[in-house]
């Protein structure tokens, strides 16, 4: 099964458009959406469910793990593959991050192939 | 006895000779001293001085007559007696009599002069003692010569007593000044008489033996050598007890003073020790404080004393404490005693601190107390806040610090991909984009390190006061900002007025200005269509106040609690703060003694800073 739709949250705007670009040239099928903040990525969620999420951890205005509890408590269906992308390589990071049972990855900046490659397999899986 | 004499009732004198042994001179002369003594007493001088002058001449002339067996008159000068008791001559007084006059009259004239005590004095009483108390000693057992010292003219009965009294009088009345203890001078007083009755008794048995042609002393054991060995030992004794006599109330002294100067030492070491020391009873009753617990408690002494110690504590101790008591004695069960633990403790203000107790159990003779070493540890406990404090804000900006900075490189690490990529296609143009983009993640890096190193340079930097010309200060850092983008939309006014100067530390008082200004620009809102920076500063209740107001974008409510702290970005799609801005505002106004905070506008933001006023 191929990832149809991915959504990226990050405040950063080089960050989004590295996603963007490295998206692309995976799939050029895949749809992009953007959110800036924790906020915008709750709104985006509302109006529907993509097949993945990368999810940056430190952002203004509501933050990556504000986020994921406010997901888990207001969302019953979740996306199914939910990727941490973050320039924090610290392990107390990742197992926060890894406790909520939607998380499935963990990565490091910037992204690239593989990662996507990664997340196409947890999808199938 | 004067009275007696004048009277000359013969039929008396016929019955009671005895009532006559004090000639008329005799009693005069004690009329005499006894005035002396009393005047002398109540602090006259000379005239008790020029009442003893007499006394003493006569007893000298009376003491001369027995020594060159001459007649100077005297003895009957002034009365003839009509009865001549225990004297050679009508009226002569008994050389012993005559010497105790001498002495008798020198002790109290200077007595008299000085009007205090001396050695002299007590010397010359107790002189005067010994033969008068050897001469009564006489009397009650027989021994002639103690009041008889040549044939015929004796010590009288009631002389010796007079003299006794007197030789006491010099000695024990003021001895303070010469430093003696009674009771040795007592005893020193009988070794002297008793030694000096044992001369006389020896001489009187030489006598004795001389008169009828016998020798108590010869071969083998005999009755004087008995005699002198038993007198000798008991001699010995009696000087050893007047020895002890002496010692032991020296050492009793000595051992008082050093009781009394190791209680007062303790008593000091308590008194001035940091801590508060409270003893109480059983039952709860404070016994004891030290000046510590006045201080640490802010109550008296005597406000304490005779109380329940729950006074000292808030609750729930001071509702708890009777119990703990109780509980202790019937179970032996210790919670605190001889443990010791950190607790409450109550001010007489009303106040509650944290306070270290260390309780200890003293089972003394009258039963069990208990006492409680206090040390009052606010300051500490707050240090030790403090250092948390501080140290999870290092820890926090280790973990930020190490997270932002390596976020501009991974994201230029991937640009730097897709620029390669972009290079292999040809696509030049979107080649230069991507060099903007990697040139933006290293100018924000640049700028985050710049922030970190004025955080560090706050928290190290010393600097000396100086006076600052606020006006001009706020028109360079407006300056300054001219690289922002948008700079030039923006009107920027200077409000502050030119003589306003204040003494402060320049180059941190130009850190808090630049990022106050930096962050009004920063958050201008583009849509604004007159956007607007206005700067103010007024003297305000003996602070500065200095206030930075702008039509801006102005902070959501949600997140303004979250306002000067480290590594908080409030304001979405607008990526290129560190942070660390407000944070860094904040901690140089602390480190300046004032606060930083911040006030929602109907439109924008105000940010006030308060200093104080050096002015």
């Amino acid at each position: 099964m191929k990832i149809t739709s991915i959504l990226v949250v990050d405040d950063d705007e080089n960050d989004q458009f590295i996603c963007e670009y490295t998206i692309r040239k995976f799939d050029p099928s895949i749809r992009v959406v953007k959110a800036f903040d924790g906020t915008e990525a709750l709104d985006a969620l509302r109006a529907g469910t993509p097949d993945a999420i990368i999810l940056d951890i430190n952002m203004p205005v509501m933050n990556g793990f504000e986020f994921l509890d406010r997901y888990a408590q207001e969302f019953e269906v979740h996306a199914p593959v939910v990727a941490m992308l973050t320039s924090s390589h610290l392990g107390k990071d990742r197992e926060r991050a890894m406790r909520y049972s939607f998380v499935k990855s963990y990565f490091e900046k910037p992204l690239q192939a593989d990662h996507l490659r990664v997340m196409t397999d947890l999808l199938e899986a | 006895m004067v009275a007696l004499w004048l009277a000359e009732p013969a039929g008396l004198a016929a019955r009671h000779p005895f009532l006559f042994g004090m000639k008329f001179n005799a009693a005069l002369a004690f009329v005499v001293v006894g005035a002396a003594l009393l005047l002398a007493t109540r602090g006259l001088r000379r005239l008790p001085a020029l009442m003893l002058l007499p006394v003493f001449l006569y007893g000298a002339l009376a003491l001369s007559q027995h020594l060159f067996g001459i007649d100077a008159g005297i003895d009957t000068l002034l009365d003839r007696p009509f009865v001549d008791i225990g004297t050679s001559r009508p009226g002569r007084i008994a050389p012993n009599t005559a010497l105790c006059f001498m002495l008798v009259s020198l002790a109290l004239f200077l007595r008299a002069v000085r009007q205090r005590g001396d050695i002299a004095q007590v010397a010359l009483g107790f002189t005067t003692f010994i033969v008068a108390a050897a001469a009564l000693v006489g009397y009650a057992i027989g021994l002639e010569f103690a009041h008889d010292w040549v044939r015929f003219t004796r010590m009288s009965f009631q002389s010796a007593s007079c003299f006794a009294a007197l030789g006491l009088v010099l000695v024990f009345a003021g001895p303070q000044a010469t430093g003696y203890y009674r009771l040795t001078l007592a005893g020193v007083l009988g070794l002297a008489t008793y030694l000096l009755l044992l001369a006389m008794t020896y001489y009187e048995l030489e006598r004795y033996e001389a008169s009828f042609g016998i020798t108590f002393s010869g071969d083998g054991p005999n009755a004087r050598a008995t005699l002198s060995s038993l007198v000798l030992i008991s001699g010995l004794l009696y000087g050893a007890l007047v020895a002890h006599l002496y010692v032991s109330p020296r050492r009793a002294r000595r051992m008082a003073l050093d009781l009394a100067e190791s209680r007062a030492r303790l008593a000091a070491i308590i008194d001035n020790a940091v801590d508060g020391i409270v003893t109480i009873d059983e039952r709860g009753i404070v016994l004891t404080v030290n000046a510590a617990c006045t201080r640490i408690f802010g109550y008296a002494d005597g406000e304490m004393i005779g109380r329940n110690v729950k006074m000292l504590m808030p609750e729930p101790y001071h509702g708890e404490h009777d119990r703990y008591l109780s509980s202790y004695r019937r179970t032996g069960e210790a919670k605190i005693i001889g443990i010791g633990r950190e607790v409450e403790g109550r001010r007489k203000d009303g106040t509650t601190f944290p306070l270290e107790l260390a309780v200890a159990r003293l089972d003394v003779n009258g039963g069990t107390i208990y006492s409680g070493i206090v040390r009052d540890i606010s300051g500490r406990k707050a240090s030790e806040q403090a250092l948390i404090e501080t140290n999870a804000e290092l820890e926090e900006f280790a973990y930020r610090t190490s997270h932002d900075l390596r976020s501009p490189i991974a994201s230029s690490l991937g640009l730097l991909g897709i620029s390669r990529d972009m290079l292999a296609e040809g696509d030049l143009a979107g080649l230069g984009q991507m060099l903007q983009r990697m040139e933006r993640n290293f100018r924000r890096l640049d700028h985050l390190i710049q922030n970190i190193l004025t955080v560090t340079r706050n928290r190290l930097m010393e600097e000396e006061d100086g006076p600052i010309d606020l006006r001009r200060l706020v028109g360079e850092a407006a300056d300054a900002l001219s690289h922002l983008d948008d700079v030039r939309r923006i009107r920027i006014e200077n409000h502050v007025p030119p003589e306003l100067t204040i003494v402060s530390k320049p180059s941190k008082f130009q850190v808090i200005v630049g990022n106050m200004l930096s962050n009004a620009v920063k958050y201008h809102d583009p849509k604004e269509a007159e956007p607007r920076i206005d700067i103010r500063a007024f003297r305000h209740a003996g602070k500065l106040r200095l206030t930075v107001e702008d039509n801006g974008l102005g902070i959501p409510p949600a997140s303004r609690h979250l306002l000067f702290q480290m590594f908080k970005r409030l304001h979405p799609n607008r990526s290129f703060g560190s942070g660390l801005g407000l944070y860094i505002l904040k901690k140089t106004a602390q480190s300046l003694g004032g606060t930083a905070f911040y006030e929602a506008r109907d439109k924008g933001s105000r940010f006030i800073i308060e200093l104080p006023d050096g002015e």
